[in-house]
């Protein structure tokens, strides 16, 4: 029983990544109706300048002392003589990096936007009116263009980037049962769920939520009614690049950097396809189950297998459901 | 008003639709613009809207004029902020969302004018929608949808509306009705009307004059009460009388389709 709940807990912490990942894929998919074969790679250049940003340029001659490693007096004080791995310790250590994180942060969001508004300015309007079957090809080759280009770029590899949170490790009790998780893990399942349910809310209750909702049912409709639709397009490849930023910031700090971030990625898309490629809800159910079950196949059935078990459940569900969980059902009346 | 001069329209570059189309909505005017399946009428309002070249075609010759300046190349959602707004054919409600958030989307026709939407005026306008503003709008009958549609785009303060048939699947009663409503929209909004249809005798109710468009071309035109009087416009689009074969209209095949909509 104890063992199940950890490995739930775990679950549930890497199905929250997927969700970040998989809301991007659907926010571009919505407005513009284009499946975005590129998203992981957009991840992978996140992480990228996440590494630029918080470690290279903060490590920069010109770059004052105190980005580098920030240690005010109050911190030393507050550190003291805390013993190693104390969340006293992690925290004060954490402190100490905040300004290196969020430069790291805000370079990404803002490097990753740009990028991602000459993509869609450059590669996807002038394909506006084309079949979705060549946008979508060119988002394949977008996979190659990135990769090459991240490989002049940047030669690092397996390179150590700071976390967004303190990582200690907490134990605390449920039902009973001693439990245990890393708080850095915490902080990204709260980034990751947060991120998602201001898209979420935004979408439901704002204005401009209903211009990308009437977008994203009747492109040309609500472009007549005075919508700006290239604006709309360009605002969810501005979610997904920079919610894609931070995914990317995540889970190069969780298993170092490195261009497989962008398979990761990738992979993300079988999840979106299970959830339904329309439907925030569904990618949100389908990516927890997968978190789950391979964090349960890890369990029971070892590394090896666990890696192909999630897929093969997509693949059932996409068989029995090809639009998904919740992918688009239609309100006909006539 | 709107100002169409001799366009020459055509899909992927290759299927020519309209061939020299000339028309003019004169300001406050209801125009009727009525053709068989297929003769354009719906491309002449997508040229006017801006959509075409959404679906791959485009204007190749003559120019198009609203309120004197061209717009051929303009992107629908300025020419709906500029007031020419475009009710399409099949209605094209946003199913999945509220009533409500129907008409909010529609107010951003209003972007960049000193105006602000006027929810209350539109559900006055139609009652019935208040009673569902927070409903599924694809849960609304048809006609309750045209509703919609029509007062999406009233929201926008319309100085011309381009609507594509508003009678399309709707029973007679309900046909009426909507179209009273059109006229009431062009009396009290003052907005002008470039009303495409299949349902001649419903069209000509209230319109001050009319096209008639046959494979691209605008075959004859007048006010409606000379149309009324023409023989052929009788026989073919008000089906008065009985079918005479010595009449050219285009062929009886045609015209039989065109029966299904006479009431
Ligand atoms: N997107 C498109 N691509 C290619 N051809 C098109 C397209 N839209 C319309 N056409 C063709 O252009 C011609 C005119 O179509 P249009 O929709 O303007 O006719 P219509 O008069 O509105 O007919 P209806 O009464 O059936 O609505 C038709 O032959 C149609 O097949
Ligand atoms: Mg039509």
């Amino acid at each position: 029983m104890g063992q199940f709940i950890q490995y739930m807990i775990n679950g549930v912490i890497s199905g929250s990544v997927l969700a970040l990942i998989a809301l991007g894929i659907v926010a571009v998919f919505k407005a513009t109706k284009v499946v975005n074969f590129a998203h992981g790679h957009l991840i992978l250049f996140g992480a990228y300048f996440y590494f630029t940003f918080s470690v290279v340029l903060s490590e920069a001659a010109f770059m004052p002392d105190w980005i580098r490693s920030w240690d005010p007096a109050w911190l030393q004080a507050y550190a003291g003589d805390a013993a190693m791995f104390s969340p006293k310790a992690a925290i004060a250590s954490w402190v100490s990096d905040l300004p290196r994180i969020l430069l790291g942060l805000i370079g990404a969001l803002a490097a990753n936007a740009v990028l991602a508004l000459i993509i869609e300015r450059l590669v996807m309007r002038p394909l506006l009116g084309q079949s979705a079957f060549a946008m979508i090809l060119s988002t394949v080759g977008l996979i190659w263009v990135l990769e090459g280009s991240a490989g002049l770029i940047w030669t690092a590899e397996a390179e150590q980037v700071p976390a967004l949170g303190p990582n200690f490790p907490i134990r605390f009790e449920l039902f009973d049962q001693n439990l245990f998780l890393f708080s850095g893990s915490l902080v990204n399942l709260v980034v990751a769920l947060l991120l998602f349910a201001s898209l979420m809310l935004v979408l439901r209750y704002t204005r401009s939520g209903v211009a990308i909702r009437a977008t994203a049912e009747d492109q040309s409709t609500a472009y007549a009614m005075g919508i700006n639709v290239p604006r709309v397009f360009s605002t969810a490849w501005l979610v997904a690049s920079t919610t894609g930023a931070v995914a990317g910031a995540i889970l190069a700090s969780r298993n170092g950097l490195s261009p497989a971030i962008g398979l990761f990625g990738l992979s993300v898309l079988a999840v979106v396809l299970m959830g339904g490629l329309d439907s925030f809800a569904g990618v949100l159910i389908a990516s927890m189950l997968v978190g789950i079950l391979s964090s349960m196949a890890q369990w029971k059935l070892g590394g090896g297998v666990a890696e192909i078990v999630p897929y093969v459940a997509v693949l059932v569900v996409i068989l029995i459901r090809p639009h998904g969980f919740m992918g688009q059902e239609e309100i006909e009346r006539i | 008003m709107l100002s169409i001069e001799n366009i020459e329209v055509a899909y992927h570059h290759a299927i020519q639709v309209l061939k020299g189309l000339t028309l003019s909505v004169e300001p406050g005017e209801v125009v009727a613009l009525l053709g068989a399946n297929g003769a354009g009428k719906t491309t002449v309002l997508k040229a006017a809207s801006g959509l075409l070249p959404l679906e791959n075609g485009s204007i190749d010759a003559g120019q198009i004029l609203f309120n004197d300046s061209p717009i051929n190349r303009v992107a629908p959602h300025e020419l709906a902020r500029a007031g020419l707004i475009h009710v399409r054919e099949g209605r094209r409600i946003f199913a999945e969302m509220t009533v409500e958030d129907n008409l909010i989307a529609a107010s951003y026709a209003l972007t960049g004018r000193k105006e602000k939407p006027d929810y209350d005026a539109v559900y006055a306008f139609f009652p019935k929608l208040k009673e569902r503003a927070h409903q599924t709008a694809g849960l609304l009958s048809g006609g309750e949808q045209q509703m919609l549609a029509i007062g999406r785009a009233l929201i926008g303060q319309p100085r011309l509306i381009l609507l594509d048939e508003p009678s399309l699947g709707l029973a007679p009663r309900m046909v009426d009705e909507i179209f009273d409503n059109i006229a009431r929209v062009n009396q009290e909004q003052g907005a002008s009307i470039l009303l495409v249809e299949q349902n001649a005798s419903a069209a000509f109710r209230i319109a001050h004059r009319g096209f008639i468009l046959e494979n691209g071309k605008v075959v004859l035109e007048g006010p409606v009460e000379q149309l009324r009087e023409n023989p052929d416009i009788q026989t073919f689009y008000l089906g008065v009388g009985e079918q005479d074969d010595k009449k050219s209209f285009r062929n009886i095949k045609h015209y039989k389709r065109r029966k299904r909509w006479l009431n």
